[in-house]
């Protein structure tokens, strides 16, 4: 919470703690919203992938934030609930598969319906690797979640539920499948806008989760899960209530990410996602809302800036200096090595985050000119 | 029986390299308490300097001793990684909350994979001119290839001489204080950040040991460092902070990835044996969450 302009003040909890608690922060809001609406026609269409992959790793890095950031539970796996969401989602999309009832298959609601069994299939897997949270903390649990990644991606994806229907490793969905009601999600556009309303939802509905009896719970075992057990919160069934919201956010996260590529393999679920979105929170601020969406924006363009960088030097040095053609190749590499450095480098220097910053930005401008924190 | 005896036999001999990765992961845990998820980078690039050193030296000596020198240079090479990455990285998270070590671990991890295939291609390759012969060795019925049997010996080599430094020299002797407890090791003049700088370096060397050993079995690409990443299934298993657990925990996962490829692959084709100790690590930490060796810590408000 950050500080509020003077004069400005609340006499009940509720007034505290709801959405919009000054007209200039709801103006913002409806800036932002009205910003996201006419995003595709403000930029190049090229910038509308990088769009919306920045909200599929916001929808994703919620579910991680969530566990790391408010139960404080450490995740390493995440990748494995996404993409038991996103094969979830492709196997009831696919009508030899699945036998849906024609009208539904007409009035478009298919897809949401799989997004939504998705999400709670994901959400019953994470509880299940979520369970050992019972008993271990800490590293004994990053270790039960990476297992999760291990045992559900390499073995049970790859070996079992990919091969279903000889279809080998990686099968393509075909056109038309991606419809929600009347509308057919085919171009770029409409990915974008299908993802920034998921986002928002999503958004949203973890804002008000955080709120309630649960996010408070969430909270009080992340500060201490001991004094929390004291004072009757019962640990072991809020931290199995955080595996499977995560969860259910990590399967939204894989139903939509499908409809952007027209297929399914699995390596797009590989352990690096996994890490991936952990570093995309401790970017953005671990414990933040706004966290996700400062790391997620900041990984992707730094990703995207690196490609187009290397495009331009290759483009512009590839003449007079050919031998430097292996660059391009190695492109993903330098992506990696730079996401190395960027979370180190943020750990040391930057612990709180992105979101941190904003936060102090955020007091100036609310105290100015007589700021009072001394920060 | 037979297949049952060269399965355990080859596991054991497997095992020993892990044990030997698993000993720096375990030595970096005891004295500074950073839980390392990098070892499988650091295994890949012992192997991948030990590799690019043995095709240098390789065209002016003979490949036995080629072989030993390059093996002894990335003991070096390991040694001046291992005090730089504590340096530049590690030093300023003394402290930190388990996540950022953790984090920061992976990001060396990140950022050391994409170094290794920046300068190396991720095609696979192998030690050329062969050092081991194809033909294996039978004794007693028991056939064992000739580079399981070098491994083996190699990584109890290095595992006397690392365990012995750690027990009987003066170093060693800090490092022990430091583990045991850092603050009274700092009141007796222990300096904590050399021990550091010690456990990383001998972390780097034993990986990249590792690293060759596995490199010469199936050759180098990146498969080894999920190979390196085994330490984890072994320290969780032998306790973190336990030496003769990281020892124990090795051979004995090297032994279940060995029964579980020879048995189980008819039943559950692919990568069973690449899981199974990710599974074993699962149902284990249920019922003995602190390894076999480790100490259990009881947490007060």
């Amino acid at each position: 919470m950050s500080y509020l302009p003077c004069g400005t003040y609340f006499e009940s909890y509720g007034a505290d703690h709801q959405w919009w608690r000054t007209s200039f922060i709801k103006g913002k809001m409806v800036l932002m919203l009205v910003v996201m609406a006419v995003f595709p026609y403000l930029v190049d269409p090229q910038w509308l992938s990088v769009a919306y992959t920045v909200n599929y790793y916001i929808l994703a890095a919620l579910g991680v934030q969530l566990l790391i950031g408010y139960c404080g539970q450490i995740t390493l796996g995440h990748a494995a609930f996404v993409a038991v969401g996103a094969y979830c989602s492709a196997y009831m999309m696919l009508p030899q598969h699945f036998p849906w009832p024609q009208w539904i298959v007409d009035a478009g609601l298919a897809y949401p319906i799989s997004m939504v069994c998705a999400g709670i299939l994901a959400g019953l897997w994470s509880v299940l690797f979520g369970l050992p949270s019972a008993r271990v903390k800490g590293f004994y649990l990053i270790m039960t979640t990476m297992a999760a990644q291990w045992i559900t991606v390499p073995l049970v994806i790859t070996q079992y539920v990919a091969q279903i229907g000889g279809r080998g490793q990686a099968f393509s969905l075909p056109e038309g499948t991606f419809r929600i009601g009347p509308v057919l999600i085919d171009s770029d556009t409409k990915i974008y806008y299908l993802s920034a309303i998921l986002v928002c939802l999503c958004l949203l509905a973890m804002g008000n989760i955080l709120r309630s009896r649960l996010g408070r719970a969430w909270i009080a075992i992340r500060d201490n899960d001991i004094a929390a057990e004291t004072m009757g919160v019962n640990i072991v069934a809020y931290k199995l209530y955080a595996f499977f919201v995560s969860g259910f956010f990590a399967g939204i996260a894989g139903a939509f990410y499908i409809s952007t590529l027209s297929f399914i393999s699995p390596e797009h679920y590989e352990w690096f996602f996994s890490l991936l979105w952990v570093g995309i929170i401790l970017i953005g601020g671990v414990g933040s809302i706004q966290g996700i969406v400062f790391g997620s924006v900041f990984v992707v363009m730094v990703f995207k800036l690196l490609e187009m960088g290397v495009m331009w030097s290759s483009g512009a040095l590839m003449d007079s200096y050919p031998a430097l053609g292996w660059i391009t190749t190695k492109i993903i590499f330098f992506k990696e090595a730079a996401f190395g450095l960027a979370i180190i480098f943020f750990l040391t220097y930057e612990p709180n985050g992105i979101s941190y910053r904003y936060w102090q930005l955020k007091n100036y401008f609310n105290l100015w000119p007589f700021s009072y924190t001394g920060k | 029986m037979e297949l049952f005896m060269q399965l355990l036999v080859t596991g054991v001999m497997l095992g020993s390299i892990f044990s030997l990765v698993a000993l720096g992961w375990v030595l970096i845990y005891k004295c500074s308490g950073v839980l390392n998820l990098a070892m499988g980078e650091l295994t890949m690039i012992g192997g991948y300097v030990c590799l690019a050193l043995y095709t240098w030296f390789v065209t002016l000596m003979p490949p036995t001793q080629a072989f030993l020198i390059a093996l002894g240079c990335t003991l070096v090479v390991g040694l001046v990684l291992g005090l730089l990455t504590e340096r530049i990285f590690l030093r300023k998270m003394i402290g930190e909350p388990i996540l950022a070590v953790i984090m920061v671990t992976v990001g060396l991890s990140f950022f050391f994979k994409g170094l290794v295939f920046i300068i190396w291609d991720t095609d696979t390759q192998v030690f050329q001119p062969r050092l081991f012969s194809i033909e294996p060795i039978v004794v007693a019925g028991i056939a064992v290839g000739e580079v399981y049997l070098w491994s083996f010996v190699a990584s109890m080599i290095l595992m006397v001489i690392f365990v012995s430094f750690f027990k009987y020299t003066r170093w060693g002797l800090s490092m022990q204080a430091c583990a045991d407890d850092e603050t009274a090791a700092l009141s007796v003049g222990v300096s904590a950040k050399f021990v550091y700088a010690l456990a990383w370096a001998i972390a780097f060397m034993s990986a990249g040991v590792g690293g060759t050993l596995l490199g010469n079995i199936n050759g180098l690409n990146y498969s080894v460092s999920s190979l390196g990443l085994l330490v984890l299934p072994v320290v969780v298993f032998g306790g973190l902070n336990s030496v003769p657990g990281a020892i124990v925990g090795g051979i004995t996962i090297g032994i279940l990835q060995n029964l579980t490829g020879g048995y189980l692959d008819r039943f559950f084709p692919g990568g069973i044996k690449e899981i199974a100790p990710f599974v074993f690590m699962v149902v284990f930490l249920l019922f003995k969450p602190y390894g076999l060796w480790g100490w259990e810590r009881i947490e007060r408000v």
